[in-house]
């Protein structure tokens, strides 16, 4: 078997895993398939600290150690010599990691100033995946921080298959959220740091089995799109991504979600379409959000590569003002039930297991695996450009996050950006804040601003942190720097420097 | 921290104005947690180089080939295809530039191909092509394309009716061919001015406040 090979022969490689490869068919100058976890810490990140505790992760999981190669047929990842370095942030936040040709790590780790972020480029591992690494690292750079030591009971060269994870991790619970945050807190449970599990294929691939065919769709169908909503704006000046930061205490916005009896998913998903309805639908009253749901939930595994899939929630307005039959299913309450219950309906074991089975089967095909990778590169991203017609917007919740006590100490908030090829939000919980980072190909923010006060005229403490995209913007800052430091953080003065 | 009213947020960094909505804020500025690395590349630079560039490259080659006349003159057909070239570029230019407003490229447009066919028929052995059939004809063609395009959608009449005016106007000067006898069959040209001047008394008849309004507007002093 291939992916097994710790072997003096060469080495360890795996083929890329079913829902990896369309990420890198579908990456593009404007959406790098990166995305970043951030946690903000009590104090300035100290450098020296942190690439000690990265160190230190970096070398229990072997996962992290791939660089992605072109095989034929394939994609596959293979283990590498090189070491992360812990850097000062001097890109915009989730720049392109993969680079076809370059043989580098597909992840990174910057700090700027209170800030440590990881950013993972998503065909190495998915968002449950990486908060695993995440966790693990805060936890060493927190212990050291604290202490001086490396964390006890997490350090050196144990087994990898062991039970050692447990207590360390993150418990990813549902408080927060209904259907899509995790269910189990597989902080506990082993995790396995290795490049060879599939868990794609370990659960869905029985060629035996057969496919129910009632009620699924066809693969590739040709759907119709029309009267979807498609937001469109001014593509930023470099490719860099519009990230907006909303910060606000947990409680308020949970609170706002129980009052109308949905989940917190369901309810943001609500908010953001009538954000984008408050700018004007014109003849494409459909809104449509794919929203990831986390397998693991559902089919245990310890795999920290992608094990993921998604579902499509939709609400059609009605275009017709005076419609009277229609009004009440237009109410802000209405659209947060009725997605509620397609999240519901979607992801469950059973909608999910069919889905993916489908899609594993036809990775598996003969046929299709004799496919050159190019043609099949070809065939993904137009797949993925027909999928992308069908959607207005994306939404990711990874649902409430609680590290070791010694980094949740020192953590103030977390958040989660995501390269984005449409307006997207991710949401994440962590110590009583929760953020929602909305991020953009555009430069406009319209839908932000509605969305914030929405939220802002319910009661709810809102802060913003914007990214600086235009010329315009950043000759702002560039002017604020020759008033002098007085005028300036620390965090202007580090990079005047550069 | 800084604060927008209008929002009712908080905002970290040294925002002048909110990022979400454009007021101005208030309040003591607190560090940006981002560290706004400079632009990579602007694309809105690169294509404006890229334009200028090509531009200037055909303009170049048209001028050297004007001056240096009798250099070129073994290139024979392959001119045709050098002219063909830069027409097309220079057409597909003017289409993307003016995508915003069509009446107004439509314009540009006539004007553009009209010079290239002069030119065109000039160094290929002046054969009176251009005038007898190229100008009237993109002129009758233009003349027709903006009377569908402004009943066809929805453009204010303030916006096209003095683009429809001039083309109209332009759409006379084949005028000029028929009474200096430039031409060699005259009824492209005829058709050409007769339907300009119909058109020219529509307007002055339907439109004539709009026009005179517009007139005001961008001539003032």
């Amino acid at each position: 078997m291939k992916g097994d090979l710790h072997t003096a022969r060469g080495r360890a490689w795996v083929r890329l895993d079913n829902a990896s490869n369309i990420f890198l068919a579908a990456r593009s100058d404007y959406d790098s398939k990166v995305f970043r976890f951030s946690a903000e810490m009590d104090r300035e990140v100290d450098q020296a600290l942190l690439q000690h505790a990265l160190d230190h992760t970096y070398d229990r999981y072997p996962l992290y150690h791939a660089v992605l190669r072109r095989g034929i047929f394939w994609y596959y990842l293979q283990d590498s010599d090189l070491r992360p370095v812990a850097a000062e942030e001097d890109l915009y936040t989730c720049a392109p990691i993969y680079q076809p040709g370059r043989r580098n790590l597909l992840f990174r780790v910057v700090h700027h100033g209170r800030r440590i972020s990881l950013e993972v480029f998503h065909a190495l591992s998915d968002g449950t995946g990486a908060l695993w690494f995440f966790t693990d690292l805060l936890e060493a750079y927190a212990t050291l921080r604290a202490t001086g030591e490396l964390p006890a009971g997490n350090g050196g060269d144990e087994d990898e298959s062991g039970g050692e994870g447990a207590g360390a991790g993150a418990r990813v619970g549902n408080g927060v959220d209904v259907g899509v945050g995790e269910r189990a807190g597989e902080g506990d449970q082993p995790r396995d740091r290795d490049l060879t599990r599939d868990s794609f294929a370990e659960y869905f691939f029985e060629p035996t089995k057969p496919l129910a065919t009632r009620g699924a769709p066809p693969l590739l169908e040709r759907r119709s799109w029309r009267g979807v909503f498609r937001p469109r704006g001014t593509r930023t000046p470099d490719h860099r991504m519009r990230v907006v930061e909303l910060a606000m205490p947990s409680k308020q916005v949970i609170q706002l979600a129980r009052a109308e009896g949905v989940s917190l998913t369901a309810y943001l998903t609500a908010l953001f379409f009538e954000s984008f309805r408050a700018g004007g639908l014109g003849n494409t009253p459909t809104l449509a959000a794919s929203v990831p749901v986390n397998l693991r939930q559902f089919f245990p595994s310890t795999s920290a590569r992608n094990f993921f899939a998604t579902i499509r929630l939709t609400h059609t307005y009605s275009t017709n003002e005076g419609d009277g039959e229609r009004a009440g299913e237009d109410d802000f309450g209405a659209v947060c039930r009725s997605l509620e219950a397609q999240l519901r309906a979607g992801a469950n074991p059973d909608a999910l297991e069919q889905k993916v089975r489908r899609l594993v089967r036809l990775e598996r095909n003969l046929a299709l695996r004799l496919v050159p990778r190019p043609v099949k590169d070809a065939f993904l991203r137009q797949m993925s450009r027909a999928n992308n017609r069908g959607l207005s917007v994306a939404i990711t919740n990874l649902g409430l996050v609680k590290f070791p006590d010694v980094a949740e100490a020192q953590v103030r908030r977390t958040l989660l950006h995501v390269a984005a090829v449409r307006p997207q939000f991710a949401l994440i919980s962590q110590g009583g804040v929760t953020t929602i980072s909305f991020s953009s190909p555009f430069v406009e923010t319209d839908h932000v601003r509605e969305f914030a006060r929405f939220l802002t005229e319910r009661g709810v403490t809102v802060t913003v942190a914007a990214t600086r995209v235009t010329e315009g913007e950043l000759a702002e800052v560039a002017r604020a720097g020759e008033h002098g430091p007085a005028e300036r953080g620390p965090a202007e003065v580090t990079r005047a420097a550069v | 921290m800084r604060r927008c009213e209008a929002c009712s947020v908080d905002i970290e960094g040294y925002w002048k104005t909110c990022p979400l909505c454009g007021e101005s804020v208030r309040g003591t500025p607190v560090p940006s947690p981002f560290p706004d690395p400079p632009l990579r590349f602007s694309r809105r630079r690169l294509l404006k180089t890229l334009f200028v560039m090509s531009v200037l490259a055909v303009l170049a080659s048209v001028a050297i080939q004007m001056v240096f006349r009798e250099w070129f003159e073994g290139l024979g057909h392959r001119r045709f295809a050098w002219l063909g070239v830069i027409t097309m570029w220079l057409v597909v230019l003017t289409a993307v530039r003016q995508r915003h407003n069509v009446v107004r490229g439509t314009l540009y447009w006539v004007v553009l191909v009209w010079l290239l066919a002069a030119y065109w028929d000039y160094f290929t052995g002046w054969e009176a092509w251009s005038v007898t059939y190229a100008i009237p004809i993109v002129a009758t063609s233009a003349l027709v394309a903006l009377l569908i395009v402004t009943w066809g959608t929805r453009v204010e009449p303030g916006e096209h009716v003095v683009y429809s005016a001039l083309a109209a106007v332009l759409g006379l000067v084949p005028a000029v061919f028929l009474v200096t006898g430039l031409v060699s069959d005259p009824w492209a040209s005829a058709l050409c001015v007769a339907l300009s001047v119909v058109t020219l008394v529509v307007i002055a008849a339907v439109r004539g406040r709009h026009v005179r309004h517009e007139f005001r507007k961008r001539f003032d002093l």
